[in-house]
């Protein structure tokens, strides 16, 4: 898992059925300090976890469709974690 | 997941019985404002995508998860059709 903070929103109307109600974030990978770290990329959010704004952890691989009810669904990121606080 | 565009189709007669009757597209990965990026990646189409289209790309194992793609050889599925991506001003 990753830490990283939501930067935007995808808006796509046309997508696969399994994606279907679930929020697409764009996500900036970041270090422990909030510096970042790489490219943004994209992020299911299927519980709708995280805001613009906030910092979340993100599961990445095929780990990531655990996230999903189904346990079915194509991603390769996906938001499990708001962070409060990294002590 | 990762943004790409859609600049091409792939024919081809002969492939794996699981590859029948599925679309593969030439996509080409470009960041979130759409700036090309040197990277292609030859995807199967899952949502009717065309050339043109700026979509979301999804790799590797994950790419399987669809029914469309099920069990298929496969690596890269085009899994939706970006309308738009809105980046938060501050974090430009």
């Amino acid at each position: 898992m990753k830490v990283g903070r939501v930067i935007g929103v995808v808006w796509a109307s046309k997508k696969v059925k399994e994606l279907n109600g679930c929020r697409l974030s764009v996500v900036q990978p970041i270090s422990t300090n909030g510096a970042n770290v790489g490219n943004p990329l994209v992020v299911a959010d299927p519980h709708s976890i995280g805001a613009v704004g906030n910092k979340i952890i993100y599961v990445t691989s095929t780990d990531a469709a655990q996230a999903f009810d189904t346990g079915v669904a194509p991603v390769n990121a996906s938001v499990v974690q708001l962070v409060d606080e990294i002590a | 997941m990762i943004f790409a565009k859609v600049i091409g189709t792939i024919v081809s007669t002969q492939k794996d019985e699981n590859l029948k009757g599925k679309k593969l597209l030439l996509c080409k990965e470009v960041t979130h404002d759409g700036k090309p990026l040197n990277t292609y990646h030859v995807a199967v189409d899952a949502v009717q995508a065309g050339e043109g289209n700026f979509v979301l790309l999804t790799y590797g194992s994950s790419s399987r998860m669809t029914e469309v793609t099920k069990d298929a050889p496969i690596d890269a599925v085009v899994s939706a059709i970006i309308d738009d991506v809105e980046i938060e001003e501050s974090f430009k």
